[in-house]
Formats: C-alpha cells, structure tokens, sequence
C-alpha cells in the first residue's frame, strides 16, 4: 500500500523494517560450495564420469523445477538454488557407473513428485534426493549396485558402460562384507580418505566430516543432528557388533565405509524434512541412527542410511510438536 | 560472561548518531498536538479555536480515567482542532494546532517543587507526574503515574532501561552521557515513590562509556547499580530486562510489579526530573532521527506536535530514494503513511529508509528453525505462521501465539521471506477479539438471568 505525499510514495508495512540479508538462496550456495571439495576428490577416485553425472543431474533438476513452476503458471523459484543441491545430492548417491538416463529419471521423480506436486520448495515431507534415490535403486536394482573400483576411470561420456568396462567393478562395498560380519580387507586408512568403492558423494569421509564442520561454522547446520546420528552407529556398532568381526575396526568401518557421513552431514539436516527444535533433532538423530544400524544388521540391503533417514522424515511433524518449548514465562508442561 | 536470556538477535545496530549531541530544534511554526498520545482514554481539549496559548499550558485532560494530561509545546494561538487519523493506531484523534508566536511565554502554573521532594509523600508525587503529563517513553506510553501506583507495596526492585536495543536509536545512550544527572535525578524520585529498595541501571554492552558515566554519577548510593547486558534484541524488553536482572520469568498476563519489579524508560526518569526541579510538563522529547535516506542523521529535542517535514527538512532533507519512514525503532517502529505524522511524547526516533532496505516478496518457509532458535518467547514461530495462514486458531493457541511480544525477531531472521510476525499478529488479534466477545456475551447473559 502506498500513499501520496508531497509527490512521494511512502511504503506502508507493517514492523519490522529491516530484515537479515541471508536468504535461502545464501544458504543453499553454502551447502553447494560445502559440496564441491566431495565432488573434487570423486574425480580423482572415479574420473571425470563423476562430474557429468552430477553435471547431468543437476542440470535435470534446475530444468524440472523450471518447467514444471511455468507449465502450472507458478512463480520461478529456480534463484533459491534448493535444486541445485537436490541435483548434486542424488548424484551423489549414484554409482559412477550409473547409465547417463538414469539421473535425469531420479531428478524428475525429485523434482516433480517429491517436491513440486506437494507445493515446490518447504512443503515437501520426505528429502527428495534420498526419496528419488531409493526409487531408483528399486527401479534399477543392477546399475545403482555396481560399484567400481578406485583409480579405474570410465568413459565420462559413453551413456552406457560396456559390458567390458563393467567387469572392472568390484561389485561390493565394505558394507556388503561387513553385513556378512566379516572384516573386509579395506583398511582404515583408505576408507577414511575415500580410496574405496561406493556412490559418487559417499566415499570422502574425511571430506565429508570437514565440509559438515564447515556448515556448522557458517552456522548453516546445527551438530544436533548429525553428532548424535553419528554417535547413535558408533555406539551399537561399537557394543553389539555383528558376527565375531568385533573390535574398533568393525564400529570404524561402519562409520566411514557407506552413505552415513554424506547422509548424516548434508541429507539427514535438510531443514525441510528435520525438526525444528534441538530436542526433537537430537530425538531425529538417534532415531536415524538405529535405523541404520537395524536395516545394515538385520534388513535385506546392505547400506541403510536412506531408508533410515526418509522413515525418520516421517516423524518430524510429530517431533516438532512434541518437543515444543516451553513458553516463556508459560505454565509448565 | 555478560548474562543473557535464551533466544534474541545479533542485528547490526547501526548506531550512526551516537556520536551526535541532542540538538535543540528551533520552535517550529506551527504545531499539532494529538489528545491521545498514552495508552488509556483519549484527552479532553480544554481550548478552543482561536484562544491564546502559553508554553507548558494544559490544553488537554481527563480526570475521570486512565489518562494522561496534555499541555501546549509552544505558545501561540489555537489555529484549529482537527480531527485526524492517529498516526499510531489510536484511530480518529483531535489534534491542537497552535501556530507560534515566538515568544516562548511560560505558563503561569509552572513552578519547581518547593521544599525536598525526598520528604514528598508517594501521593503527591503521583499527583505531580500525572499533572505533568508524564507517560512512558519508552515505547507503550503507558502514564507514569499509574505505573508508580501499581508498583506502591508490591515492587521492590527498580529498573531503570537503558538497554536501547533497538537499532539506529541513540537517545537514551546520549541522554546517559548528556545529562545523567536528570537521569538518575528522576529515578530516584521514582524510587521513593515506589518505595523501592534496590535501583538497577540497565545498559547494553554496545555503550561503555554510558556505562562509565553511570557507575561514576551513582557512586554514592550504595542502593543503586549499573548492569551491563550483552547487546541483543530484544534486550530491553521489560521481560528479558528481569529474566537478566532478576532471574524470573515473568508469568504470561501478570505485570512486572505482580514479580516484585517496576521498569521505568531512561527518558521517562528525565521529564520526572525536569517536572519536580523545572516545574516543565512533558513537552518536548528527544528523538534519534536517521535511516540511510536522510542527509544528516542528528539526535534532536523537539516540541511535541512539531511535524516530520519541519524535522526532515531541519536534518537537511532526504535523499531521492526515501521509500519508507518509521516512528520509532525498525524493528517495532510504525510505518508513516505521510509528512504530516508528528513528534508525540514517546517518540523515539524517525527513521528514513531507501527502496535498498524493502523487499516484501513473500517467500517459502524452509523449516529452517531459525526464527525457532530467536524467539525471546521460545515458540515456534515458523508454525504459528502457517496455522495463521491456515486460519487454525486452536492449533495456534495451543502452540502459545498469545505469549507472542510481537518483537519481530522471526521475520528478521527468516531467509525465506515470510511475514511471521505479521502473520502472527493477525490471528493473534483475531483471538483477543473472539475471546473479548465470548467475554461480553456471558456477561450479558448472566445479566439476563
């Protein structure tokens, strides 16, 4: 509302008057620069594939999200960057060998039915990444299951790996041993760096736990999830660990080896799907924890960080209202 | 570590005109004085069109109710009483307006007190405040007098806020290092009137040399003390003030006074200092005006009535991208829709901002948690808004949108561009006006039968 005065419009609002200059869209180039070190040290463990699969699926993404808001007349919300980070998140959780179609398929499933079809960015209840991922995965049990391994790069531009080049892979990750109760012969060291085979995003422990610091400094994230989700698997996998295998190796490589630090650090703090209050982050945490644990040991995948984050998607409504603050100077609960 | 409450923001506080003395402003040609500047009944006027007015005369009273007294600001003669749209939501409201004389003649009735108004008993002081015309200057303007009333017996701790914590405004900051001596002056004049035993001093960490002329101006008494607050929003709300000071939680609907507490604004303590020693009414207020789209930010003492324009064009104009102007802080401040809104008791800044500071494009809630994590009430403010969207009164009720302070702090932080706060306030509003019906409505009928 405007109203006239000496030639001026003078803007009527209502308080406040000023308002922080960080919106979603710096929040959202935060994680995505928090992303890049991971993607970085893809190309040097897979090769350049790593970067047109992302490249692909981002592009994918920005493309639906684009599309679809113009198609159904909506505003343009492509700026805030929120399907730039699904874009880098689903590649992420794909392996290098993944046919090139195949990212374009889980971006639209993001995109479109996980995010748009519930009212397009904030409104959505599950990750959409993760939530596409898994579709994925069930839709193509054999591409999202072959693992190559480190220092044999593919064709970054052949849509389907030959048949040749798809001998080259490993097949399993640590985590397919582990389940087993058995110690794979990967030692710490190379799991910890990301010398080892798994989806794009995942294998860079260490870059992953830094560029989570990184987030948590920029005050982007809180440690309220991703510490107790992480303490959550430490701590049964380090009491109640599988088979004989036992030990601080066994806890150690079920930390790094699979999607937890990618997972806990970047899609279990999605704001939308997690709570809002510390409490109910710490609660969501714990739950994602045991989850995982519960899926890795008795569940019939080997790797459960998916599955356990979007079950505990579910849960956030109900976590926020439960762990509700108490008003202040309210009565008490 | 400085003691703080849970909750509040860290906002830039751009307090360019700390470093500006209060200005007198020349007494402007013509003002126009609102009845209504208080929380209460509106004032009577007591003059007519066309009649001779002195400096500090009563123009305006209400003797029956919660009121507060008004008195002319200038002298000069009635030019006319309009009635206009309150520029602070009081709705229709009689303004004065007295075209000057330049002369300056006080009225007859101004006099110091005589005698030592520390011998004074609570009910003249009463008497002396309200005569005045004394309301809180801080922001609520609630009249001074029946602050001291509600506090006689029940309080035993006074605080006088000088938190300022909102950005821009460097009055009360100035006022600290200007004139202490009026501050603390008044404030002990309240105290006795009150029958307080422990005087806190209530000052952000943002304005250390306040501090130190503080502590050094109330050295001698061994009842009052100065207590440095980390700087933070909304610091110098009156239920953080005490949470920091005094360690309670003000219950919802109870009244400072109902904790053992009263809080008086550091301004309010001047104009009680200057009605006891000068005999002066409150008419005249300082005020901080600045904003980036004003040429030369000052802190001023203005006559009461004087209007934006005369202010702005004193400070040398604005700059041609003035887009909004704000009464008071920018995160509580209201909107100006025009150049005719004037100086009122309580005022304590203008504010001109450029189109640079506006950007109301409604965005997405992201479930962040950040307005969550600011909320000096601990709601949830981020579902408070969607339940407003919604119209869900009983969920935004269960999720305590009545303990709302209205601070704005959620819709600073929020990076998604949500209106919170105002969404809050409408269905807030909404409650109230459905309770105070309901309300009505058993009264009535129990009248009936």
């Amino acid at each position: 509302m405007n109203s006239n005065t000496e030639n001026k419009f003078l803007t009527m609002t209502a308080s406040p008057h000023i308002k922080s200059p960080i919106k979603t869209r710096n929040i959202m180039a935060d994680v995505v620069i928090a992303l890049m070190p991971a993607l970085v040290w893809a190309i040097y463990v897979f090769g350049f594939r790593a970067l047109t699969i992302t490249a692909i699926s981002v592009v994918s993404c920005v493309a639906f999200e684009y599309l679809y808001r113009k198609l159904m007349k909506k505003s343009n919300t492509i700026s805030d960057l929120s399907a730039v980070v699904t874009g880098i998140l689903l590649a992420y959780s794909l392996p290098v060998s993944t046919p090139l179609w195949i990212p374009i398929i889980g971006s639209f499933f993001a995109i479109v039915i996980v995010k748009q079809l519930y009212g397009g960015i904030g409104k959505n209840i599950i990750n959409p990444a993760l939530a596409a991922r898994v579709f994925l995965f069930v839709a193509y049990p054999t591409e999202l299951t072959a693992f190559t391994e480190p220092g044999k790069y593919l064709s970054p531009f052949a849509v389907n790996v030959s048949k040749a080049a798809s001998d080259i892979t490993a097949g399993a990750t640590p985590l397919v041993d582990l389940k087993n109760g058995i110690i794979p012969d990967a030692d710490i060291t190379s799991t910890l760096i990301g010398n080892i085979p798994g989806t794009i995003g995942e294998v860079s422990a260490t870059i992953l736990i830094l560029t989570g610091i990184y987030l948590m400094i920029r005050k982007v994230i809180t440690w309220h999830i991703p510490v107790t989700y992480i303490a959550t698997v430490a701590l049964i996998t380090l009491v109640l660990p599988l088979g004989n295998a036992g030990g601080v190796s066994f806890m150690l490589l079920q930390l790094f080896s699979g999607g937890l630090m990618l997972g806990a650090f970047f899609m279990a703090t999605d704001y939308v799907t997690s709570p809002a209050t510390s409490v109910g982050r710490i609660i969501y945490g714990v739950g994602c924890g045991l989850i995982t644990v519960f899926i890795r040991y008795f569940g019939g995948y080997p790797e459960g960080v998916s599955f356990a984050i979007l079950i505990m998607n579910l849960f956030v409504w109900y976590l926020d209202k439960a762990t509700k603050p108490k008003a202040f100077g309210g009565a008490k609960k | 570590m400085l003691k703080t409450f849970k909750g509040g923001l860290h906002v830039n506080d751009n307090k360019n005109t700390r470093n500006c003395p209060i200005e007198n402003f020349p007494s402007p040609a013509k003002v126009a004085i609102p009845m209504q500047q208080h929380i209460g009944a509106p004032a009577q006027p007591l003059v007519a069109k066309g009649d001779y007015v002195k400096k500090g005369q009563l123009i305006g009273n209400f003797e029956t109710g919660l009121s507060c007294p008004i008195h002319a600001s200038i002298s000069g003669t009635v030019a006319d009483i309009e009635m206009r749209n309150s520029y602070t939501g009081y709705g229709k409201t009689a303004h004065i307006v007295i075209e000057n004389d330049y002369t300056d003649t006080p009225d007859d009735n101004i006099k110091t007190f005589d005698g030592d108004i520390f011998t004074a008993t609570s009910e003249e002081i009463v008497e002396l405040v309200r005569r005045a015309g004394i309301c809180g200057q801080g922001g609520a303007a609630f009249p001074t007098y029946a602050k001291i009333q509600s506090a006689i017996g029940k309080a035993s701790e006074i605080i006088i806020n000088c938190a300022e914590c909102e950005p821009y405004i460097t009055e009360n900051h100035r006022l600290m290092l200007e004139e202490p001596e009026k501050i603390i002056g008044g404030a002990r004049i309240l105290m006795h009137a009150t029958y307080t035993e422990h005087m806190t001093i209530a000052i952000e960490n943002n304005k250390m040399d306040a501090v130190e002329v503080m502590t050094k101006n109330t050295a001698e008494y061994e009842n009052i003390s100065v207590q440095v607050l980390k700087t933070k929003y909304p610091q110098g709300d009156e239920r953080q003030l005490m949470y920091v000071i005094k360690g309670v939680e003000l219950p919802a609907g109870k009244l400072p006074a109902d904790v053992g507490c009263v809080i008086f604004n550091a301004e309010t303590c001047v104009s009680v200092y200057n009605a006891i020693y000068e005999g002066m009414p409150l008419i005249s207020t300082v005020l901080t005006v600045d904003g980036d789209a004003v040429n030369t930010p000052k802190n001023l003492r203005a006559p009461v009535g004087t209007r934006i324009s005369d202010i702005l064009d004193y400070c040398g104009g604005s700059t041609d991208n003035l887009s909004k102007i704000v009464s008071g802080g920018p995160m509580m401040g209201q909107a100006q829709w025009d150049m005719n809104a004037v100086v009122m008791k309580n005022t304590s800044a203008f504010l001109f901002l450029s189109d640079k500071t506006q950007s109301n494009d409604e965005g997405d809630c992201i479930h962040c948690g950040r307005c969550v994590g600011v909320c000096p009430m601990h709601l949830m403010p981020n579902y408070l808004a969607a339940f407003s969207k919604k119209d869900d009164k009983v969920l935004a009720e269960e999720f305590g949108i009545l303990s709302c302070v209205e601070c704005g702090s959620c819709t600073y932080i929020c990076p998604g561009n949500v209106p919170i706060v105002q969404y809050i306030r409408t269905t807030k509003g909404a409650i109230l006006a459905e309770k105070r019906k309901a309300a009505q409505k058993a009264k009535e009928s129990e009248a009936k039968s």
